[in-house]
Parts: C-alpha cells; structure tokens; sequence
C-alpha cells in the first residue's frame, strides 16, 4: 500500500478564499525558471516546486516528498529529475518514484505519488491546471485572443500585492476608479467623473461599461472565462505615445493564498512595423515608468483595504460588476465544495 | 515571503543616448505628428540625430529602431 496526500475536502469558504480549482491559472513568468533551476512556488495556498528540465520542459510538482514529506524544492536537480535532500528518494517531472537509493527495488519505485500539474507556457507566462482530481485531464484552454493575434504588440508586467485575489479582479471590474483614483497619471485624466453603467452578455462572459463615455478613459472591461479567467480592457494613450491608438491590458489575478495574490498584465497594443517598433522602444524608455506608477496607486490602495472591506458595503449602480463577479465566484466556490464532499 | 515588485521588467534600462531620443520622439507625437516621414523630419529639426551623428532618413530611423524596439 502506498500514501497519498488527501486532504479534508475544501470548504466553499477555503475555495472562496484560496481560488477556484479546476480551471488554469497564471503561475509566474516563465524566466522565474531558468533551464536546469527549480523555484518553491506557493499558489492557491499550497506549495508547489516549478522544476525545469535540462531539455527546457517545464514541470509543477507538489512540494512534498513522497517519503516523509520533506520539501522536494530543497533537493537536487538531476536533469529529468528531482533528489530529495532527506533520503535522497528521486522523482520524475510526472510526479513517478523512479529510485529509492537507500533501498533499491523498494516498492514505492514506478509509482506515481506527486501530483503534477499540467502546464503551458505563454506569451512569457506559466498557466497551470489545478484540478481537484489529480488524474483528470485538463480542461481546454482558449487564450485571449489578444496574445496571441500576430498584429498585436505586448509587455508582461507581474506583481505580488498583499491584498486577496477577488479585490485585484473586483479592482478591474471597477472602470470607475480610474477617473478618481488614476486622476493623475499619464492616461486617465480625462473623461467624466460621472457616468451610468450597464452590463453586457456574451457567451463567454460579460461587458462591463459605461453608456455614456467610451475611448476617454477606462470605460469598458470584459471579463471572460475560457479555462482561465481574464479581463481585457483599453484604455487611451496621450498623443505622446505616438499611433496605434489605445493600448489594452489583458488581466488576470492569481491567489498565493487567502491574503496575497499575484497579478499579471499584459499590456498590449495593436501595432506593426516600425510602429509597433517606436512604441516598444517608448516603453522600454519611458511607458513602462509611468505604466508602473498607475498599477502602484492601486496596489497602496487595494493593500490598505482591511481583510474585510467587503462585509460593510453600500454599492451603487457603478458597483453591478463587482457584484456580478462575486455572486458568480461565490456560487462556484459553493459547487465545488460540494462536488469535493460528494467525491 | 518577499513580494515581488520590480518596476523594470522590460529589459535593461535605457542609455542616455536612448532616453534622450525617446523624449525627441515623444515630443514629435505630442505635436501630434503621428505619421513615419514627420517623425524623422520633426527629430532631425530638432537637432537629435543617430547614434553614428548623421540626420535620420526614415530608412535608418526605422532600422535603427527596429533594434532598438526589439
Ligand atoms: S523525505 Fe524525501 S527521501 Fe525521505
Ligand atoms: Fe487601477
């Protein structure tokens, strides 16, 4: 007989708080590990070891030794595998015992005892799969169409904000903030500091955007579920960064644990030619800066929000967003929860 | 655990060559000049020529940025 981690089956509470399992999620950029390096990674509130194989493969293990369960991320890289430091037991990128040093022919040799996870890389970033059953198959993954249209220019920018995930994706269904809270800064000074919102249906999601004010300042987002979850919203470039018109950001906000989350954006820009080639040099010298100060606004704020800013609320008609998102990732905390008790 | 928050991530920082040409440009986009041939001319009107000293034509201005935008 042989060991594997079970956990108590998660709570809609836990699943609410630490991220929706079976679905992809972004886990860091993919130059976070180098060929022949590994990196101890916590997502959704477990810990995982990012190992990358001497042939490039990228491979996610749980971080736990099948063994006695010391931590895989403080062995050794062996190329295609993984020593632990303890008792030097060796496990493959598919999670498989292949030795036991101190006991060769052990049974536990062959036996696949380390969740793995599926992953991808793309457009500079890792995704994974977290299902709930380890032995499922994934489920597709359509990316956002804006990563992958060749007419199409864009930047990773990743950071970790000590503020829970459902405040970093409910900050990006919150256009309004931007004519308050960016005010000042390179792109969202124009525009009303009043407007009427509405929601629009699509079948992968939905629109979130002002009836009265669009191309101005941050007036639209969609929210989109395609096996991951992300935003795609635009926002106007000043004069100064040349043409090409808007530039967009594809978002997405990926739980480390209940407190802290790691966002990423892409921020991109339909351009091509030397065009495309002046705005990636204007944001390599200029935009990036200033691109920075904007996502540091929201980070001190989402930061200083206590733990449970959202138990007190009095919302408006700006707000419908936020509320769609929540009711929505509330209701599937709860199923998942109980599809986990029922397995 | 650290958080990570690196405001460069986009590569090196730029030369002073490089920053300088890149306030140029902004400064012929803000006249709103957004087109390749009022670009060059609006950069060598202003005195801000290539690296190697001589006035931009729009062939080494978009080699010369191809590089430097890659
Ligand atoms: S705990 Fe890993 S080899 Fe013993
Ligand atoms: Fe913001």
């Amino acid at each position: 007989m042989v060991n594997r981690l079970r956990k108590a089956a998660l709570t809609g509470d836990e699943i609410f708080a630490t991220g929706m399992r079976d679905q992809w999620h972004a886990v860091c950029p993919s130059d976070f590990v180098a060929r022949g390096d590994m990196k101890k990674i916590r997502r959704l509130g477990e810990d995982w070891l990012l190992f990358r194989q001497s042939d490039g493969t990228l491979r996610m293990l749980a971080d736990r030794c099948p063994h006695r369960g010391a931590p895989l991320s403080q062995g050794q890289h062996l190329g295609d595998r993984v020593a632990c430091q303890y008792h030097g037991v060796q496990v493959d990128g598919g999670g498989t015992v292949v030795s036991v040093p101190g006991m060769p022919g052990c049974n536990l040799e062959g036996k696949r005892l380390v969740t793995s996870l599926p992953v991808r890389e793309v457009a500079g970033a890792v995704l994974a799969w977290f299902g709930t059953d380890p032995d499922a198959e994934p489920a597709p993954l359509e990316l956002p169409e804006r990563l992958t249209d060749e007419g199409i220019s864009h930047f990773l920018c990743y950071a970790e904000w000590k503020a829970p995930w459902r405040f970093t994706l409910e900050n990006l269904l919150d256009p309004m903030h931007g004519a308050f809270l960016h005010r000042e800064s390179h792109s969202m000074f124009g525009g009303e500091t009043s407007a009427k919102f509405r929601i629009r249906e699509t079948d992968r999601g939905f629109f979130f955007e002002k009836t009265d004010q669009r191309g101005v300042n941050f007036d639209w987002v969609e929210f989109c579920r395609t096996g991951i979850d992300w935003v795609d919203l635009e926002i106007p470039y000043p004069p100064t960064a040349g043409p090409g018109g808007s530039f967009g950001i594809v978002g997405m906000g990926t739980p480390i644990d209940a407190e802290t989350t790691a966002v990423f954006f892409w921020r991109y820009r339909r351009v091509e030619g030397w065009e495309r080639d002046v705005w990636r040099f204007l944001y390599r010298t200029k935009l990036e800066e200033r691109h920075w100060v904007v996502l540091e606004q929201d980070r001190t704020m989402l930061e200083a929000m206590a733990f449970d800013a959202d138990q007190a609320e009095n919302l408006y008609q700006h707000d419908l967003g936020v509320i769609r998102l929540r009711r929505l990732y509330r209701a599937q905390a709860e199923a998942q929860a109980k599809s986990l008790q029922e397995a | 655990m650290s958080l990570y928050l690196q405001p460069r991530q986009s590569g090196a920082a730029p030369t002073p060559y490089e920053r300088k040409l890149a306030g140029a440009i902004e400064e012929v986009f803000g006249t709103g000049v957004h087109h390749l041939e009022g670009l060059v001319k609006g950069l060598n009107a202003l005195g801000i020529h290539s690296p190697g000293g001589e006035a931009w034509t729009t062939d080494t201005f978009t080699d010369e940025i191809r590089r430097m935008g890659a």
